[in-house]
C-alpha cells in the first residue's frame, strides 16, 4: 500500500493510489461469492451460509480462487437467504446449507447454473437469473444503497475500492464549504427522515449561525412500525454515511459529529463503530484529514429504545444526558441545538446521498425526481404484497409500479385496499391514488406523507379502524407525555376508537375524532404530537364507510374486529369430521358425522378457533 | 445557598423598561389590534402583559424557565400568508410580529387543552376557576384514572425545586401515560429540605403542605416527604424546616464576609420565629433612635 509510515494517508494522491492498489489485486481472484447478511436473511440464517463458503473456498484449494463476502442487505427480504456469484449477476434465492456445495460445484466452478434456486416471476412463471431480470430490481434506482449488496461493509478497503472517500478527497481539493452548500443546493436534495427540509438550507443556516463549536448529527434513531432503511445503509454500508458527514461538516464548519443510533440496532453500532476505527487509522477521520486543514471526529451515541428520540430536539436531549423530550423550535437548532451551540441533523439516508451527489454532480442528481422532489427515496416494502423487502425508487413513480412491479402484487389474489406511507405520522392511501407520484408534498396532499419510508400495504382483509387503532395506540405508548395535547389527545382518541372497534361506538364518535385531530395539529408540541391524527384522518377521509359501519351497524366490513362479525360453516364445505366441534371451547357446534356442523350464535363467543382449526376452510366469516 | 443565590440571580434579571439601553431593538408586537413595543427576546406573553391583554397561563411562572408543557396560552401567529398556532409563553419576540389571542381558532384550541386538562384535575378549584374565566363548562372526556388524577403535570414544582432551590428533590417519573411527578422510586424524598416552594407554585392546589406539629415536621403531600421543623429560640413556636433554616444562614454567613462582620444580628434572628423577629427588630431599631437623638 502507498500509505505512510503510520498507516495514514496524508494527501488526495494517497487514496487514489491506494484505490489502484486494491483494484489491482482483485483481478487476480477471479469470482466472487456474495452473501447477504442484511437483517431479513441474518434471521433466515445467511451468516451460517457465509461461514460455510468460507470453509468451502479454503478447501478448494489455492488453484481455485474464490472470494466469499458478506454484504449488506439486497433488497428482496422475501426470497432471502440472498447468494449473488460475480461476475455474472447471478440470483439465488432461499438458499440453504445443503446448497451450498452444489453452488460452489455447479456455478462457481462449472459455471453452470443451479436450477432450482432461480428466481421464479411469479407473474409469469420465467426463471429470470440475474438480478437485472428481475422486476423487482429492474424499477428500482439506487443510490443510498449503491454499494449495498456490492461491498463487504466491514472493510473499508472494498468501500474504497468502489471509489469510497473520493467525493471527500475532491471536496478537500478543490471545493469551498460554499462550493458544497451550493452544489448540494442546486441538486435539490431534501431531508429524508420524513420533512423533507432542503438539506442545503438547513446547512447554510447552521454555516451562518453564530457560535462554536458547531455540531452535525446523524439521525439514525429509526424508529417507525415496519421500517428498516436506515438500519440496511448502516449495516450494508457505513462508510457512506461517514463520508456524507464529513463533507456536510466541511460545508458546515463542524469538527464534532454524532451518530444517534438506537440502542435496538446493535449491529449498526458494531459496523459503524468498526468503521470509524476503519477511517480513523487511515486518516479519513481525526485532525488534517488527508493532509488539509480540515479536522473531524465522529463519536456514537445509543438511544434508549425511545421512539420520541428520533425527534431532533429530543435526540439532542438525550445527547446532552438529558430526558428525551422535545422542546420548541421557535429558535432552531442550527442556531440554538446540542449543548445550545449551532447544530445541524440529518437522517441517515440524507447523509449516504450527499457523496454520490458530490461525485456525480448535481445536474446527475437533480435530473431523477420530479420537479420539487428529487433524487431517490429508500423504502421498506411490509405488509400483503408478494415481495417484502428494502427497495429504492426514484422520486415521482406511481405507488402503483411500486405496490406492482416492486412488490409483485397483493398476496394470495387478494385485492389491495391501502397503502400505509410515512410512519405512525402519515396516513393510508387508497385505491384510487395508487397512480400518484411518490413525492414529499404529493403525499402530503393525500393526507400521508413521504416519512422516513415505510411502507405497509394493506389488503382487504384489513380493517382501517383497526388500522388507526394500531398507530394511535403506538403513538399513545410512545408520547414523552410532556405536552398536554399530546399525552392526553391520544389517549382520548385511542379510548374513541378502542370503543369503535369493540363495536360500542357512539354517533358522532368520528366528529370527536376530528375535533381532537385538528387540536394536536394545532397545540402539540413537537412534530410527532402535531402529525399523531394522521392515520386517523386519512382513514376517517377514505374509509368513512368502514368506520360507520362500525358505529352504526356493529359491523367490520374487513371482518378483522372481533366480535364484530360471525363465523358460519360453509354446509357444502364441510366434511364433518368434527374438529371445529371438539376444539370450541363454548360447545357452540353441534353436528354428527356425516352431517354438517352448525354454530349456534348465540352460544358463538367469536374467538375464531373454528376458524383456525378448519383443515376444509369450510368455517367462513360472515 | 447556591439556590438562594439563584433566586436573586433571576430577580436581579428581571427587567424593567428603565434599563433600556440606547439603540437596542425594540420590536413592536400587535396584538388584538394593541401595540407594545417590547424588547427583543421578550416572550409574547411579555408583550401581552404590556399590552394589558390576558392570555391563560399554567405551566409559566416568571422565576424559572418555560417549558410550554401545558399548551394553555396558545395564540395566534400572523405569517403573512398563514397562522400558526404558538405558545405565548416561549414564543421569542425578534422582529415586529402581529399576534391574535381572541381570534376563534385561538379561543378553540385554549378551550381544547383546557378540557383535556379538566378531564385530568376534575376536582381542582383553581383549575374550574380558569376554565370558566376561559368559558369552558365542563369536559366532554372521560376522567382519568385515579391514581393520575388532579396532577396536570405542568411540571413547575420540578422546575422550581431543581432550578430555584437546587435540590430536584422531585422529578418527572415514567413515560407518556404514566407521566407522574414523584420523589425518587415514589418513596419519601431525602433530599427534600421542606420548603414548600413547590406547593407555593403548583397552579391547581394539588402540591399541599401538613404540619404534624406533635412531631415538629412538615410534610410535603403528596411526595411524602418530611422535614423536621425549627423552634423559635425565644417563644417556642415552630418556625421553618431546619434545613430551610440551614440554607438561609448559610447564604447570610457568606454575604456576612462582604459586611464585614456586621450581620451578627441577622445570623441570630434567623432562629426566632416571625412574631418573636419583628419584636427584636422593633427592639433594635429603637436603641438605634434613642442613640442618635442623643
Amino acid at each position: 500500500m502507498t500509505v505512510h509510515g503510520n498507516g495514514q494517508l496524508t494527501d488526495v494522491s494517497d487514496l487514489q493510489h491506494m484505490r489502484e492498489e486494491l483494484l489491482s489485486l482483485r483481478i487476480a481472484s477471479a469470482k466472487s461469492i456474495h452473501v447477504c447478511t442484511g437483517p431479513g436473511c441474518t434471521a433466515k440464517g445467511s451468516p451460517k451460509l457465509y461461514e460455510l463458503f468460507c470453509k468451502a473456498a479454503k478447501q478448494a484449494g489455492a488453484n481455485v480462487k474464490v472470494l466469499p463476502k458478506a454484504v449488506g442487505c439486497h433488497g428482496l427480504c422475501e426470497c432471502g437467504p440472498i447468494v449473488i456469484v460475480q461476475p455474472g449477476d447471478i440470483f439465488y434465492q432461499r438458499v440453504e446449507e445443503p446448497d451450498i456445495a452444489e453452488i460452489f460445484r455447479e456455478t462457481l466452478l462449472g459455471d453452470r447454473l443451479v436450477d432450482r434456486l432461480v428466481y421464479e416471476d411469479p407473474a409469469t412463471g420465467k426463471k429470470l437469473d440475474t438480478v437485472g431480470k428481475i422486476p423487482f430490481y429492474k424499477v428500482q434506482e439506487r443510490i443510498a444503497l449503491a454499494y449495498n449488496g456490492l461491498i463487504d461493509p466491514t472493510q473499508i478497503t472494498d468501500y474504497i475500492a468502489e471509489g469510497g472517500y473520493s467525493a471527500l478527497a475532491k471536496v478537500l481539493s478543490s471545493m469551498t464549504p460554499e462550493d458544497v452548500i451550493s452544489e448540494v443546493e442546486r441538486a435539490g436534495l431534501r431531508g429524508r427522515g420524513g420533512g423533507g427540509f432542503p438539506t442545503a438550507r438547513k446547512w447554510r443556516s447552521c454555516r451562518e449561525a453564530k457560535g462554536s463549536p458547531k455540531y452535525v448529527i446523524c439521525n439514525g434513531d429509526e424508529g417507525d412500525p415496519g421500517a428498516f432503511m436506515d438500519r440496511a445503509i448502516m449495516e450494508g454500508n457505513p462508510h457512506c454515511v461517514i463520508e456524507g458527514m464529513l463533507i456536510g461538516a466541511f460545508g458546515i464548519g463542524s469538527e464534532q459529529g454524532y451518530i444517534y443510533v438506537r440502542n435496538e440496532y446493535p449491529l449498526s453500532v458494531d459496523r459503524l463503530k468498526q468503521a470509524i476505527e476503519q477511517a480513523k487509522k487511515l486518516g479519513l477521520l481525526g485532525e488534517n484529514i488527508l493532509g488539509s486543514s480540515f479536522s473531524f471526529d465522529i463519536r456514537i451515541n445509543r438511544g434508549g429504545g425511545a421512539f420520541v428520540c428520533g425527534e431532533s430536539t429530543a435526540l439532542m436531549a438525550s445527547l446532552e444526558g438529558r430526558t428525551g423530550e422535545p422542546r420548541a423550535k421557535y429558535i432552531h437548532t442550527v442556531e440554538s441545538g446540542l449543548w445550545e451551540k449551532p447544530t445541524n441533523l440529518n437522517n441517515v439516508e440524507t447523509w449516504a446521498n450527499v457523496p454520490h451527489i458530490i461525485n456525480k454532480g448535481s445536474k446527475w442528481f437533480s435530473g431523477i425526481g420530479t420537479q420539487k422532489s428529487k433524487g431517490t427515496k429508500v423504502f421498506s416494502l411490509v405488509g400483503k404484497v408478494v415481495n417484502t423487502g428494502l427497495v429504492e425508487v426514484p422520486m415521482g413513480i406511481t405507488l402503483r409500479r411500486i405496490v406492482d412491479e416492486i412488490g409483485g402484487g397483493i398476496r394470495d389474489g387478494k385485492s389491495f385496499k391501502a397503502v400505509q406511507t410515512g410512519g405512525p405520522s402519515g396516513g393510508c392511501v387508497p385505491a384510487e391514488h395508487l397512480d400518484a407520484r411518490v413525492d414529499f408534498d404529493e403525499l402530503t396532499k393525500l393526507g400521508s406523507m413521504m416519512g422516513s419510508g415505510g411502507m405497509i400495504v394493506m389488503d382487504e382483509d384489513t380493517c382501517m379502524v383497526n388500522v388507526a387503532k394500531y398507530f394511535t395506540e403506538f403513538l399513545q405508548k410512545e408520547s414523552c407525555g410532556k405536552c398536554t395535547s399530546c399525552r392526553e389527545g391520544v389517549s382520548q382518541m385511542l379510548h374513541i376508537l378502542e370503543r369503535i372497534a369493540k363495536g360500542e361506538g357512539q354517533v358522532g364518535d368520528v366528529d370527536k375524532l376530528e375535533e381532537l385531530a385538528e387540536l394536536l395539529e394545532g397545540t402539540a408540541l413537537c412534530a410527532l404530537g402535531k402529525t399523531a391524527a394522521n392515520p386517523t384522518l386519512s382513514t376517517i377521509r377514505y374509509f368513512r364507510d368502514e368506520y360507520d359501519a362500525h358505529i352504526l351497524e356493529q359491523h367490520c366490513p374487513a371482518k378483522e374486529c372481533r366480535g364484530l362479525f360471525l363465523y358460519e360453516i360453509d354446509a357444502e364445505a364441510c366434511k364433518a369430521c368434527g374438529i371445529c366441534k371438539k376444539n370450541c371451547p363454548e360447545d357452540a357446534i353441534s353436528g354428527e358425522k356425516k352431517v354438517p356442523h352448525v354454530i349456534d350464535q348465540a352460544k358463538c363467543t367469536r374467538c375464531g378457533t373454528c376458524w383456525d382449526k378448519c383443515p376444509f376452510t369450510a368455517v367462513m366469516k360472515v | 445557598m447556591h439556590a438562594l443565590r439563584n433566586v436573586l440571580g433571576q430577580m436581579s434579571v428581571h427587567r424593567s423598561d428603565e434599563s433600556v439601553e440606547e439603540g437596542e431593538l425594540m420590536p413592536t408586537a400587535t396584538i388584538d389590534g394593541r401595540k407594545a413595543r417590547i424588547r427583543q427576546g421578550d416572550t409574547i406573553l411579555d408583550a401581552a402583559k404590556k399590552a394589558g391583554i390576558w392570555i391563560p397561563t399554567l405551566c409559566y411562572h416568571p422565576a424559572v424557565s418555560s417549558d410550554a408543557s401545558c399548551r394553555i396560552c396558545m395564540v395566534e401567529l400572523d405569517r403573512g400568508d398563514w397562522r400558526q398556532l404558538v405558545t405565548a409563553c416561549n414564543y421569542p419576540v425578534r422582529r415586529d410580529i402581529v399576534v391574535y389571542v381572541s381570534s376563534e381558532r385561538a379561543e378553540r384550541a385554549r378551550r381544547g387543552v383546557m378540557q383535556l386538562l379538566l378531564a385530568r384535575a376534575p376536582e381542582s378549584p383553581e383549575l374550574r376557576a380558569l376554565a370558566e374565566r376561559m368559558g369552558v363548562k365542563e369536559t366532554p372526556y372521560p376522567k382519568v384514572t385515579e391514581s393520575q388524577r388532579n396532577c396536570i403535570l405542568c411540571g413547575l414544582c420540578v422546575r422550581v425545586c431543581e432550578d430555584l432551590i437546587g435540590r430536584s428533590a422531585i422529578g418527572f417519573a415514567g413515560r407518556g401515560v404514566e407521566r407522574a411527578v414523584a420523589a425518587p422510586f415514589r418513596q419519601p424524598s431525602e433530599d427534600c429540605i421542606g420548603c414548600g416552594a413547590c406547593a407555593a407554585v403548583c397552579p391547581v392546589g394539588t402540591i399541599k403542605i401538613r404540619l404534624h406539629e406533635d412531631e415538629r415536621e412538615i410534610e410535603i403531600s403528596p411526595f411524602k416527604s418530611r422535614a423536621k421543623l425549627a423552634v423559635c429560640k425565644k417563644c417556642g413556636a415552630l418556625v421553618v424546616s431546619t434545613q430551610v433554616g440551614e440554607m438561609a444562614l448559610g447564604k447570610i454567613e457568606m454575604d456576612s464576609h462582604k459586611a464585614m462582620g456586621k450581620c451578627e444580628e441577622y445570623l441570630e434572628r434567623v432562629h426566632l420565629c416571625p412574631k418573636c423577629r419583628r419584636s427584636d427588630i422593633a427592639t433594635r431599631f429603637g436603641t438605634v433612635l434613642a442613640y442618635r437623638k442623643e
